[in-house]
């Protein structure tokens, strides 16, 4: 899930140039469970607009329900089927999303203006209804099979790779005393675990040239191709 | 080979002591802080960007000293500095005639004065260690050979008074795998649980200095109690604080570090005493914890 939140709406407006018409389009799946861009969002954000002077012409959710509005076959096929006039007589989008379901906004109107309507604030699990929780940071490395299942990229402040800082007392890390010190995290559960000696195990620096941005992954026949900074990493999903 | 290392290999008990660089240029008062503390202490610490607030950097005051001809500490971190900038300094510092390194991970920035600085940790501080190792051994850290190598005398630091402890003796032993020589410990001031601490670390026979801050009043002493990780000042010690009268806590500061200094001395192989700018009492200190 690819967390977000609604831009302030006075920032919005001042970015709309007097008289510029607007569709809004939110997405059916992160944003909708974000409470940022599902369909009660996005209806919302047009009466918004409008009631502070905006030109909205109109809005939509790509569907069918729960579909990401990142999939550009279903957005671009959608909004042709589905408001082919208003894309034609739109200046601009603003777009209740993610970062990719932004782009994917751009691509499916082949290049439109688009403004972005959120910001993509991190990519989380869905712990409940009301709580989302980071858990990776997208480094292209795993290491938890290391740590316990729990990322230290992720969990410790300063995304220490082979054990705890100084900072922390009481197990709460020293950047917020409410916080857990993810190495306590880590050392609780590899206890538990039964698996402590692996906080033994020296772990390597992170190749950053995986994380290097942007990256791209191109799909075959039962094989991946992940190409970042790295070059490019071939795996074969069925050998 | 560096005074500090001879001194600890010949195993002699070490006194170090420490200066903290000023934020502006000013560094007068800071070079008469370690003046105070010549003919004292075998070597000097020189923090880096201590508390994550930016200021005067350690190398430039490393070099300092060097050229004053009192022995540097060079207090390295991994919070500022990508794996290039990392070992490029340590190229430098050697260039300028820095011998000891103390490898750290460095206080997150959002504890300092500008918290929207990037935290880099590029590497953590075992990497870092196995890093200056590295070029120790002519290579740097992705293999490259280096023209001229180095010969750092390599520490690290350990919170004898962690609560838990384990992981914290579990990253020292990765650190001496790594290449640390030497470890300087936080800020003890209950020998009963620094005593605990050395003999669970008993097999490592890496030598170990502890480190004590210079207690200034009780509130300095709460204000630590409350906010640094891994010193604990017993309540006892607060009181002893609070009911001295203000004209004679220095002479207070001297009793109560020269009475832990005594009681750890069997313990370890020497002290490293921070001042926090009261370096003029480090001779007494001394005298009366009888190190002389």
């Amino acid at each position: 899930m690819h967390a977000t939140i609604q831009k302030p709406i006075d920032e919005i407006m001042a970015n709309l140039k007097p008289g510029e018409k607007v569709f809004v389009v939110g997405c059916d799946n992160c944003a909708a469970k974000c409470h940022s861009g599902g369909v009660a969002e996005t209806e919302a954000m047009a009466k918004r607009l409008k009631e502070k002077g905006a030109n909205v012409i109109g809005w939509c959710v790509p569907q069918p329900p729960g579909v990401s509005l990142c999939k550009l076959s279903n957005t671009k096929k959608y909004l042709q089927e589905q408001y082919a006039d208003r894309i034609k007589e739109a200046d601009s989008f603003l777009v209740l999303a993610c970062g990719q379901g932004f782009h994917t906004v751009m691509d499916a109107t082949d290049g439109e203006m688009v403004h972005p309507g959120c910001d993509t604030i991190f990519g989380g699990e869905t712990v409940s209804d009301d709580f989302i929780t980071e858990y990776c940071s997208l480094c292209g490395e795993c290491v938890v099979e290391y740590t316990g299942g729990l990322c230290p990229v992720t969990l410790c402040a300063k995304s220490l790779l082979n054990g705890p800082c100084g900072g922390a007392k009481n197990g709460k890390c020293e950047v917020d005393r409410n916080r857990d010190c993810g190495w306590q995290l880590i050392y609780d559960r590899l206890k538990a675990l039964g698996r402590l000696e692996q906080l033994k195990d020296y772990i390597n620096p992170k190749a950053h040239s995986k994380w290097s941005r942007p990256r791209s992954l191109q799909l075959g026949d039962g094989e991946a191709t992940f190409a970042s900074l790295a070059g490019e990493h071939k795996v074969l999903n069925y050998d | 080979m560096s005074k500090l290392q001879q001194a600890l290999d010949s195993g002699k008990f070490v006194i170090t002591g420490e200066i903290g660089p000023p934020k502006g240029v000013d560094i007068e008062r800071c070079l008469e802080d370690a003046e105070k503390l010549r003919g004292q202490v075998v070597a000097i610490n020189v923090t880096d960007l201590q508390s994550a607030v930016m200021r005067v950097g350690s190398l430039a005051l490393c070099t300092k000293l060097v050229e004053r001809k009192l022995e540097p500490v060079f207090q390295l971190t991994c919070r500022d500095r990508n794996r290039l900038a990392l070992q490029s300094d340590l190229l430098s510092a050697w260039t300028l005639g820095i011998r000891n390194v103390l490898c750290l991970t460095g206080d997150h920035p959002v504890l300092g004065d500008d918290r929207d600085a990037k935290p880099v940790y590029d590497i953590d501080s075992v990497q870092l260690l196995k890093a200056a190792s590295f070029l120790n051994g002519g290579h740097d850290m992705s293999g490259h050979e280096l023209e001229g190598k180095p010969d750092f005398f390599l520490g690290a630091v350990v919170t004898p008074t962690a609560e838990p402890l384990e992981p914290q003796i579990i990253k020292m032993e990765k650190k001496i795998a790594a290449g640390a020589k030497f470890f300087q410990t936080q800020a003890v001031y209950e020998p009963e649980s620094f005593e605990r601490f050395m003999n669970e670390t008993q097999s490592f026979t890496v030598p170990v200095i502890a480190g004590i801050v210079v207690l200034k009043s009780a509130a300095m002493a709460r204000f630590m109690n409350q906010n640094v990780a891994g010193i604990n000042v017993p309540e006892e010690l607060v009181q002893e604080m609070a009911n001295t009268k203000s004209e004679d806590r220095k002479k207070k500061a001297v009793n109560i570090t020269a009475r832990i200094i005594r009681q750890l001395k069997p313990l370890c192989q020497g002290v490293h005493i921070m001042p926090l700018g009261w370096d003029d009492l480090i001779p007494e200190i001394i005298k009366e914890a009888e190190l002389n």
